[in-house]
């Protein structure tokens, strides 16, 4: 049943995102050049990873808005160590503090109780000013040319190996997440709590892990955001945490927890970094940015509530009847008896 | 027995709690720098966390229902720049494009309230999905303006902006009043009212409030509503003390303004909280910062303390509902217990 309902809601996703394309393209066909669409896909490689981080924390029924200063920050210390010429050591601090965020913010939502909201809204703002701390407010610049073109750097025509290496983890999470004992732990924990407790599921770890796989996810998003601009400026992914939020929801996966899958984290941050390319296309101008992503938001998801209540709905009033039928034929052997 | 429980009860508010830390604030910025002290200078901090303020008291009702509004943000920066491009650019009389704005706010609030009480979808949704919408608009309508959209449209006529900078014998400055204004209006709404009652009803439990004949999703919605309204006022109020109109005027107030509602004691699971207890966490806030920001620390690392305090307060909230806690506390008395018969 339960499989039943989450697998469409991420295939639904995909069918949009291929009728948004096929749409563009019926108006502009330039925009249907397998380059093109690989390029738009490309472009939102560092949302999809965070998005694919958090899809643990959303589909555990928490949430995590501290992943936008998690971004900024691991990327500020990349930054900074790639300049000075350790690349590795800033590659492993960045993990290291990404998790170590991750940690903390599980800590205090899953054995202090505090609201999960609420933990990482105070985590953000400790990041974020830390980040000025680290920084000094000062800009970080002059990376080497080898790290920058690292994002550059393409698999088969314009395939970039970032975003190969997205698809790997995705489909890796995937099937974790699908086919193991450990990896459904993060559904039923969402979907139940209370029941998985009983059920012998380590709640409390399983939530701190999701914590802390979405500190590790937007640490690497971080790193990968260094690679891609070049420059970090100490708002680095301000913002980030709503954008990806927003693309969770728009690949089905539910903020009340235990309903999505990291594949349709993945489509909903394409769907989100098509919009602003699509826009182009289509010769409006990028003002149209929000407006469109907002009244895409909203229009998906009351959709697709509309459709789950009234499906509800006519599964109660199948109940109801065969309620009714039963009844009605005990009574009638009563009478005939 | 009864009325010293009773008493002990009253004494361990919240807000008391929160009346001591505003207390602790002002005396230790005092030590550190006098002129902070000065009513010219503690009174007129307002000015400088007056959007939070507002918005926060109007946000309280949402959380009461167990909803959330990150929205109101966008609505801000909406509601400023309706009323610069009415005023500067299709040339409305200003006061019209006042009522306008507000019209606007309101509606605003009013489309998510409907989307969130009349549909499943959860407030943080819709309300996300809002902000994206309404400050995506907001972008839109500053393409009808002359003005650079990032300048802004300023040249607002003196007495609008005086009315909202000035002060009363030059020590209290208008704002207070106009807020201490909102903060009756609101907690007489909230605490005095029938419609008050439905609010925290709903918060408590839904399903039992519909069953009693409450009109809840009209309840629900109407304080999404009310949150645009509020929203609204924050707009018109900043652009006149600005005065500026521009689109990202409330870019970053979302996280403050949950801060201060959860901080002042509204639980975001609804049913419980106030809004004097938001009204004063705003004030513990804002004066944490001014004082801060006086005491010759940069303004950029202040989110550090204020993060903490709020983790920290609800840390200690929390703890009393904690199960390892409890057990320690329970150990504690029984260990009394013990002694006081031995």
């Amino acid at each position: 049943m339960h499989k039943q309902r989450s697998i469409p809601r991420a295939t639904t996703s995909i069918i949009f995102l291929v009728l948004m394309f096929l749409g563009v393209g019926l108006i502009n066909p330039a925009f249907l050049d397998i380059n093109n669409i690989l390029l738009s896909l490309n472009s939102g490689v560092v949302f999809t990873i965070v998005a694919i981080g958090i899809a643990f924390v959303i589909i555990t029924g928490e949430i995590d808005v501290s992943v936008g200063a998690t971004v900024g920050m691991t990327a500020a210390i990349c930054g900074n160590f790639v300049r000075d010429g350790h690349p590795f050591l800033g590659l492993s601090i960045a993990v290291l503090v990404g998790v170590g965020i991750g940690v903390i913010n599980g800590f205090g939502v899953a054995y202090m109780k505090i609201p999960s909201i609420i933990m990482t809204l105070g985590t953000n703002g400790i990041i974020r000013g830390m980040i000025y701390v680290y920084t000094g407010g000062r800009w970080i610049e002059n990376l080497p040319m080898e790290f920058k073109s690292l994002s550059q750097a393409q698999f088969m025509g314009t395939f970039t190996w970032f975003y190969l290496l997205t698809l790997i983890a995705m489909i890796l999470i995937y099937v974790v997440m699908n086919r193991t004992m450990i990896g459904r732990y993060f559904r039923a924990v969402g979907d139940n709590a209370n029941g998985a407790t009983l059920l012998g599921i380590p709640v409390k770890g399983t939530k701190m892990v999701a914590f802390m796989l979405s500190g590790l996810f937007a640490s690497i998003g971080g790193i990968m955001y260094t690679s891609r601009v070049g420059f970090i400026t100490p708002i680095a992914g301000m913002g980030y945490e709503m954008k990806v939020i927003a693309a969770c929801v728009l690949g089905g996966i539910s903020l009340s927890g235990g309903v999505g899958s990291v594949i349709g984290a993945s489509v909903g941050a394409a769907i989100m970094a098509s919009i602003s390319r699509i826009l182009v296309f289509l010769g409006f101008p990028s003002d149209y940015d929000n407006t469109i992503t907002g009244i895409l938001l909203i229009i998906i998801v009351v959709f697709d509530s509309v459709i789950q209540h009234r499906s509800a709905e006519k599964m109660r009033k199948q109940r109801l009847a065969a309620k009714v039928v039963h009844s009605e034929t005990a009574s009638e052997v009563r009478e005939h008896a | 027995m009864l009325n010293s429980k009773s008493i002990t009860k009253r004494v361990f508010r919240w807000e008391t709690f929160l009346i001591l830390l505003l207390l602790i604030e002002v005396l230790v910025f005092g030590l550190i720098n006098p002129r902070f002290l000065m009513p010219r200078v503690l009174l007129g901090s307002i000015n400088n966390f007056m959007t939070i303020s507002v918005v926060a008291l109007f946000v309280t009702l949402v959380l009461v229902t167990g909803g959330i509004d990150i929205q109101s943000g966008a609505i801000v920066g909406l509601t400023s720049i309706t009323i610069g491009v009415l005023w500067n650019d299709v040339g409305m009389n200003l006061y019209l494009a006042l009522v306008i704005g507000l019209l606007v706010g309101t509606a605003c609030g009013a489309l998510s309230g409907f989307f969130v009480a009349y549909t499943e979808v959860q407030p943080m949704v819709v309300t996300l999905g809002g902000s994206f919408l309404y400050s995506g608009i907001a972008l839109l309508i500053t393409n009808f303006s002359a003005t650079e959209a990032y300048k802004g449209i300023s040249g607002f006529p003196e007495e609008f902006s005086q009315f909202v900078r000035g002060r009363i014998f030059g020590i209290i400055p208008h704002q207070l009043l106009i807020f201490l204004f909102l903060v009756i209006i609101t907690y007489i709404l909230l605490h005095r009212t029938k419609y008050g009652r439905y609010v925290f009803l709903c918060g408590v439990n839904k399903h039992a409030a519909t069953y009693c004949g409450i009109r809840t999703k009209q309840i629900v919605m109407s304080t999404y509503v009310l949150s645009g309204l509020g929203a609204a006022i924050a707009g018109i109020l900043l652009t006149a003390y600005l005065g500026t109109a521009k689109t990202d005027l409330g870019k970053e107030i979302t996280l403050p303004v949950i801060t201060a509602v959860v901080l002042g004691g509204t639980s975001n699971l609804g049913g419980t909280g106030g809004v004097i207890g938001t009204a004063l966490a705003a004030f513990v806030i804002g004066i944490l910062r001014f004082g801060l920001s006086l005491a010759n620390v940069n303004t950029q690392y202040l989110d550090i303390p204020v993060g903490i305090l709020l983790v920290l307060a609800v840390a200690i909230r929390f703890s009393g509902s904690n199960p390892t806690v409890q057990k320690f506390i329970g150990k504690l008395r029984r260990s009394k217990d013990l002694r006081k018969n031995n």
